[in-house]
């Protein structure tokens, strides 16, 4: 067993040496900024209580990054679902449906949705025609527009794990349990949901992650009045240079996202998560 | 294995209409890819294809696409490489440390981009490796390896790993365990992973304006270039094809499984 | 005009440079049109322009490039990826400054120029009387002009609007569109709230951030002049306040049913500056000096619409280019003109503010 363990860790080193040379050693040189500049000292996190500005940010990032995230992962339950219980003909073609909108490079779907969600845009032109709606409905230039295009971007995010992982959930399991006399309802309730929800959360965390780090999206469907943090960050240390705030704040946020992971540990075992058993 | 909880009618027609969703935004990018203006928008008087045209005839477009298809494909096979195995390494090692570790390789996606890049810059000064392919290949390669960790690890979630014991104990070695009994399994995990690590480094934006000037000018830095001006509708033509090859491998294949099965 | 004789005491420097790479597809242009070059010891050492990309990369390249590279025999390359604070903080601070001659402004200067980062300009070899009065500072020189404007879609708003108007949402319903950044938008801000423009600074910003909360919820903000275009030739806004290089292109585009006027407007410079520890060293400003020439001004203003900053150069205007001309005697009387000084003490926190504001 020794050596099974030196063979695992020798699988790990490429990737470990990979990502510790050249990631963490040149990102812990900039995070050091945000206790050097503009002087030595925490005087920039206490900005995190002070600076009204900052915690506005962060609160309307999180807001819209949680809001997406559920968002997402209902959508993307539904997606998998049906996936997982497809013929073969129809996962690939639903497969296509989820891949086919990576090809679109982040600037091209911003365009692509505000041709769709403006006033005189095609799906309000479309509902005006059916006679569903008097007037436009104001799905741009606002929260509305800027959650429809992050879950819309994160959408094949959380399709393709959760499908990973409810393939693997054993069928005679849930046959089982039929076979015992549950109901599909109670069935799907009680076996095939738990056994599912690890793979959820890991779909949830990846999402959510992924989105609190958005910001062209945001800042082109919100009509540059919606500034997440990670705009935020961005304009600290490309236009005003106060590189100490830009790097405190990506330290909060590197040491949140870490926080809730720990904490998600305690709540599903992340192991069972990713599979150690 | 057999699936019985078959969803039903309803559940089916809401996961579909999901993916009409995903691919409302496809559809729209057609005919803003055939507009008669020279910037982005719906054609006004009639269609024309001089977007298609100027794509297929400008070295500096044809250029970029190139340059952009290199360095995703290679820095996406070292992700893939070395993340399948730190994956594997991990799920293997199910204790403590490996959690750690997985938890580690997820850091990169967490950091703002800009953050990193202004660091990568510096390390890149020192080793000469500004405005060079090794230089974007290496950064997107470590950018991709988080996707590859994640998908991957979600597939081994499902795997037994008393096949893997078996195999081992029935004398294969590793490598052959490796590759003909854990990959088949979490093959979709991989490819998956593949995806998002190749897609991430064709989008990928920050980072190549920083470490980047005049030799690397990858497809993004094309399509922000003269951003200033206008939103020039190239952008849509090439989102456009890469959607139309998609689509025709997938017929294809699709034919060709009916031919294998009929 | 060249400084050939100072070339030996850059020789050190080239030691530290990093290595220029070779240039591919249109950005050739400037070098086959130059067709000088002699061995590389007698020939200046090659100056690197950075901008912001696009079509001014072909047009800085005719207007400025060329001459240059007849005048002096040497090199000049424009590098297009546009040359944000941040990376001129960071290419100075690892001390591997690849650009020369860097098209900023004052965002930059006020920025840079306090922290260190920047080489003041050498006004031996810059020429202060070729630059119109009052923009030529430490850091920086200006080298074209621009304004920002107000534009309407005349299809919605019939009679010209006054800066006044663009707060009247009831007199001409419909959104607004602003830069999604301070600069400029305070002063109009101000103007239309009734500051004479010769009285703007220093600004009473809570007195222009008032006016601009007051419409906030119908207002929308560009940070690319392509944005700015979109929003106004679609429709998305009635009114919006943006560069006169964008309001000219709409106005073309649209066949004048969007159009602008200076009425209002406020003048700004951009500003040539140069990076601490730039490769080429002094050859930057005889760079500079050469691109001082009205010809290449006046050719800058006929393929972007950016004004001359050599006063000399009005002359060589033809007349049907004063209209988009903002340093034209006529568009200059009805604007404001912007005070680097100011910037340079508040931009940051001021900007800060601003978004800040916008985002509640």
């Amino acid at each position: 067993m020794i050596s099974d363990r030196r063979t695992s860790w020798l699988m790990i080193a490429p990737a470990l040496a990979l990502v510790t040379v050249l990631f963490f050693a040149p990102l812990l040189r900039v995070l050091v900024i945000s206790v050097t500049e503009p002087s030595f000292g925490l005087g920039n996190y206490a900005l995190l209580l002070t600076s009204a500005s900052i915690q506005r940010t962060l609160l309307t990032t999180l807001r819209i990054c949680v809001f997406t995230t559920a968002i997402t992962l209902v959508l993307a339950y539904l997606v998998a679902y049906v996936l997982t219980h497809a013929r073969p003909a129809a996962q690939r073609l639903m497969l296509l449906g989820v891949l086919l909108p990576l090809w679109m490079s982040v600037l091209v779907r911003a365009f692509a949705w505000v041709t769709l969600l403006r006033r005189e845009g095609l799906i309000n032109k479309a509902l005006e025609a059916l006679g569903l709606i008097d007037h436009p409905l104001s799905l741009m230039w606002n929260e509305t527009g800027v959650t429809i295009g992050m879950v819309h971007y994160m959408l094949p995010l959380g399709i393709l794990p959760l499908w990973s992982a409810m393939r693997a959930i054993d069928g005679r399991v849930v046959a089982a349990a039929r076979g015992l006399g549950a109901g599909p309802a109670q069935a799907f309730l009680r076996i095939f949901l738990p056994l599912s929800l690890p793979g959820v959360i890991g779909a949830g965390l990846l999402v959510f992650i992924f989105s609190l780090g958005f910001f062209i999206t945001p800042a082109i469907l919100g009509g540059g009045k919606i500034i997440m943090v990670a705009e935020y960050i961005d304009g600290q240390i490309q236009e005003t240079l106060r590189w100490g705030v830009g790097t405190m704040v990506a330290s909060t946020l590197i040491a949140t996202i870490f926080l809730l992971m720990v904490v998600l540990g305690r709540i599903v075992d992340l192991r069972t998560l990713f599979g150690a058993k | 294995m057999e699936r019985m909880l078959q969803p039903g009618r309803s559940v089916r027609t809401l996961g579909w209409s999901v993916i009409c969703f995903l691919l409302l935004p496809v559809l729209v990018i057609f005919p803003i890819s055939v507009t008669d203006r020279r910037f982005l928008s719906m054609p006004q008087h009639g269609i024309s294809f001089e977007h298609y045209a100027n794509l297929f005839t400008s070295p500096d477009w044809l250029g970029s696409i190139g340059q952009s298809l290199v360095i995703g494909i290679v820095s996406s096979a070292i992700a893939v490489t070395a993340g399948t195995l730190c994956a594997i390494g991990c799920w293997r090692l199910s204790s403590r440390a490996g959690e750690i570790v997985r938890g580690l390789m997820l850091v990169p996606i967490v950091v703002p981009t800009i953050v990193y890049a202004i660091g990568i810059y510096r390390f890149w000064v020192d080793l000469r490796l500004l405005d060079t392919y090794t230089g974007v290949i290496l950064v997107h390669a470590v950018t991709g390896v988080p996707y590859v960790v994640i998908t991957v690890s979600t597939a081994l979630a499902g795997f037994d790993q008393r096949l893997e014991q078996a195999a081992r104990n029935l004398g294969a070695s590793m490598p052959q365990t490796l590759w003909r009994v854990v990959l088949p399994s979490i093959l979709p995990g991989v490819v998956s992973g593949a995806i998002f690590a190749f897609i991430q480094s064709w989008d990928e934006l920050v980072i190549v304006l920083f470490i980047a000037s005049r030799a690397i000018f990858t497809l993004p830095r094309r399509i922000w270039d003269g951003i200033n001006e206008h939103l020039d509708p190239t952008m849509a033509a090439v989102a456009a094809i890469l959607i139309l090859l998609s689509a025709l491998l997938l017929v294809v294949d699709l034919s060709i499984r009916r031919k294998r099965e009929g | 005009m060249s400084r050939l004789q100072t070339f030996a005491e850059d020789q050190a420097e080239i030691l530290a440079a990093s290595r220029r790479t070779l240039l591919k597809g249109g950005l050739a242009l400037g070098a086959a049109a130059a067709g000088f070059g002699g061995p590389a010891q007698a020939a200046p050492k090659e100056v690197v322009l950075a901008n912001f990309g696009g079509d001014a990369v072909k047009a800085m390249t005719e207007a400025f490039v060329v001459p240059y590279e007849k005048a002096t025999g040497g090199k000049m390359v424009i590098d297009g990826s546009g040359p944000s604070n941040g990376k001129m903080k960071t290419m100075v601070l690892a001390k591997n400054v690849t650009w020369d001659v860097v098209d900023s402004g004052l965002g930059g200067t006020g920025e840079l120029g306090p922290a260190g980062l920047l080489e003041e300009i050498d006004y031996s070899v810059v020429d202060k009387a070729k630059v119109t009065p009052g923009f030529a500072y430490k850091y920086g020189v200006c080298n074209y002009m621009f304004s920002t404007v107000q534009a309407w879609d005349t299809s919605k708003v019939k009679e010209k609007p006054t800066l006044a108007d663009f707060f009247d949402t009831g007199k001409y319903p419909g959104k607004r569109l602003m830069r999604k950044d301070s600069q400029a938008m305070l002063e109009l801000a101000l103007m239309a709230d009734g500051v004479p423009a010769d009285k703007l600074y220093p600004l009473d910003v809570p007195r222009a951030m008032k006016k601009v909360a007051a419409i906030k919820k119908d207002l929308l903000f560009w940070s690319t002049g392509a944005e700015s275009q979109t929003m106004l030739r679609e429709g998305e806004v009635v009114m919006g306040w943006l560069w006169h290089t964008r309001a000219v292109l709409l106005q073309k585009d649209t066949n004048k049913k969007v159009t602008f006027s200076f009425d209002g407007g406020l003048l700004q410079p951009g500003l040539w500056v140069v990076p601490k520890g730039n490769p080429a060293g002094k050859q930057a400003m005889t760079a500079i000096a050469s691109m001082q020439a009205p010809e290449g001004q006046v050719k800058l203003l006929a393929a972007m619409g950016n004004g001359p900053a050599n006063p000399a150069a009005a002359s060589l205007v033809p007349s049907e280019l004063n209209a988009i001309n903002p340093g034209a005697a006529e568009n200059v009387k009805v604007q404001a003109k912007i005070d680097a000084d100011w910037y340079e003490k508040n931009y940051a926190k001021v900007r800060q503010g601003f978004l800040d504001m916008i985002a509640s």
